[in-house]
């Protein structure tokens, strides 16, 4: 039976809901923040008789979100987080809902604690890479954070893609872990064992240390693919272990890709917000007009220093636009690669210029919610 | 040929700081100078023909490799002594000095420039400007460490800070020594300051350069000095 304090919390809450929606808001933040403020054990209180998975990670969270609360629908409702709202309040306003499973998104820095005051079923970890540096500060002191917690968590079950050394050394302690690997893929902050600090041995997209992490396993071990195969494999693993049936994804599902059309022209928008997210995006068949949009908010990354580690070569031969609050930045970055390319004030101002149909615009994180949500 | 030697880019790569050896190229280029980069990894030697050495920003473990792998034959300090230039960017930058402390422990660094680095109390993190009596404008970065760096006797500033925090002591940032450079300006720093990056490629040429016009590189910084609060 929730407590009159909670009760009374989550009616206040649910009315500041209804009324930051009228007010055009997408009404996620302030009703969580609400509750906390009356009830700071919320989280932990609405988690109770829950079967609660969270999802983890530098990049991937919100559509492997998705793609596991959908599995897990199969079994019964889900309460889940809607639009990468990601952190405590986030997950006090998702955790409201009377389902029985709630999936959820956490935030790198906040999932020790959301882990503590859930009690997860099932944690999803799934890469930890350079983001937002000027809060992060090193992609190690996460990973340190996860170690501790996760090893803590002695009831979880560990969901871990082990090819990132990161995650791997995360769950090296812990308790109950499904190692999952799919090989071959390099790590781009990954040049030191974060577990004892040697030098890794890489071969092949396969790591070793002397101190015996690796990635090497036997089971659990699929071949390599893009990130939006491996999720959805990760999150059918999931889905497994709680008793439901796997589904097949499409691939832009599992993508933060958006088409929309704008002005007659079909603009397909992909979230690209760090260097790994680049990297993976750069990879994709692009059209041949290309749109880069740069922002430098918060949770964009106050420092753009990191565009100097994504190579940009493949966009030789296209046409570029870019724009945003620091398209300056993107600009020389791809000047000195060789890329000249078109600054304007806008996306809309780049669609009239691009001479195809179809644009490919690859988007800051502030900006693909400003132009897609 | 110009040789700029790239020093353990996947230990000292954490905040973007390759880009300065790709600028230092390219305005190379522009003159139509032929330079090389050469990527040195933590399992290679280091060349002692380098006419550019460049180290960039780690995380403490990292550092602590690449100080241990830069110890051996002691190439840095013998390169800079016969003029070779060097630029190293926060955590290279505390390597260069006599010593460096994290919270357990203390190391004996590669001693090419007269400084000294100790933990602080917090994280400086965010955008930097700073004057150096070596360029006509102010220089700007970001900066995102945690530690203080003090200056001996032997050793200038590399500037004084207009915003930001820098060394974290003395209102100063980085130190210089003949044609050894340490900061803490990311960015790249050469990137956002092309006249840096003109400066060492005349130290290491040994002549001065011919003007280029490069108007997107004069923009771009001018954009960014702009910004500053």
């Amino acid at each position: 039976m929730r407590s009159l304090k909670l009760r009374l919390a989550i009616s206040i809450a649910k009315t500041a809901s209804a009324t930051s929606r009228l007010l055009g808001h997408k009404g996620e933040t302030l009703p969580g923040r609400i509750l906390l403020a009356i009830e700071p054990e919320a989280i932990s209180l609405l988690a109770q008789g829950k079967e609660v998975i969270l999802v983890s990670g530098t990049n991937g969270k919100t559509s492997t979100t998705k793609a596991v609360a959908q599995i897990v629908s199969q079994l019964g409702d889900v309460a889940t987080s809607g639009s990468g709202s990601n952190l405590a309040w986030g997950a006090a306003n998702a955790l409201m809902s009377p389902a029985p499973y709630a999936v959820l998104e956490i935030d790198e820095l906040h999932l020790p604690s959301i882990i503590a005051q859930t009690d997860p079923t099932i944690v999803l970890l799934l890469n930890l890479t350079r983001d937002q540096l000027h809060r992060m500060h090193e992609v190690k002191r996460v990973a340190d954070r996860w170690h501790v917690e996760c090893s803590e968590a002695t009831e979880t079950i560990f969901v871990a893609d082990i090819d990132d050394p990161y995650i791997n050394y995360a769950i090296v302690n812990a308790q109950n872990v499904v190692r999952v690997s799919f090989g071959g893929r390099n790590h781009a902050d990954g040049a030191v064992c974060p577990r004892c600090g040697s030098y890794l041995s890489w071969v092949r997209g396969n790591y070793s240390c002397i101190c015996g992490l690796t990635n090497k396993i036997n089971e659990l071990k699929f071949k390599k693919g893009s990130a939006a195969y491996r999720n959805a494999i990760l999150a059918n693993i999931v889905g497994e272990i709680v008793g439901a049936n796997p589904v097949e994804f499409d691939k832009s599902a599992l993508e933060r890709t958006v088409t929309k059309e704008i002005s007659g022209k079909k603009a397909h928008f992909r979230l690209t917000k760090n260097p790994a997210s680049w990297t993976e995006a750069l990879q994709a068949d692009l059209h041949p007009d290309v749109i880069l949009v740069l922002n430098a908010r918060q949770v964009d990354g106050i420092d753009t220093s990191w565009l100097w580690d994504v190579s940009f070569k493949v966009l030789k031969g296209h046409r570029v636009f870019v724009t945003g609050e620091r398209a300056l930045d993107m600009a020389y970055r791809i000047h000195v690669e060789g890329i000249e390319s078109t600054v304007v004030t806008n996306v809309d101002e780049a669609l009239a210029q691009c001479a195809g149909n179809e644009v490919s615009v690859l988007s800051a994180y502030t900006a693909f919610f400003e132009l897609v949500m | 040929m110009l040789e700029i030697i790239r020093i353990h880019n996947e230990l000292l790569g954490t905040y973007g700081d390759r880009g300065n050896s790709d600028v230092l190229q390219y305005r190379a280029g522009l003159r139509r100078i032929k330079a090389r980069v050469i990527d040195i990894s933590y399992l290679d030697a280091v060349p002692r023909t380098g006419d550019i050495y460049l180290l960039g920003g780690a995380e403490d473990a990292a550092q602590l490799l690449s100080l241990q792998a830069l110890r051996k034959g002691s190439i840095l300090a013998k390169a800079a002594s016969k003029g070779a230039v060097v630029l190293a960017i926060c955590a290279g930058f505390q390597l260069l000095g006599t010593k460096y402390q994290t919270r357990d422990e203390e190391f004996a660094g590669l001693g090419l420039l007269d400084v000294e680095t100790t933990p602080g109390d917090k994280r400086l993190v965010g955008d930097i400007a700073v004057k150096s009596t070596l360029f006509a404008e102010p220089l700007t970065g970001f900066e995102n460490h945690s530690s203080v760096t003090t200056l001996g006797a032997d050793v200038q500033p590399f500037a004084t800070v207009i915003s930001g925090n820098g060394n974290g002591v003395a209102n100063l940032d980085g130190a210089m020594d003949k044609n050894v450079f340490g900061t803490y300006l990311h960015g790249p720093v050469l990137a956002r300051n092309p006249e840096f990056a003109d400066l060492l490629l005349e130290r290491a040429l040994g002549e001065a350069l011919n003007p280029v016009n490069d108007e997107l590189a004069d923009e771009y910084a001018k954009w960014r000095r702009a910004l500053i609060k």
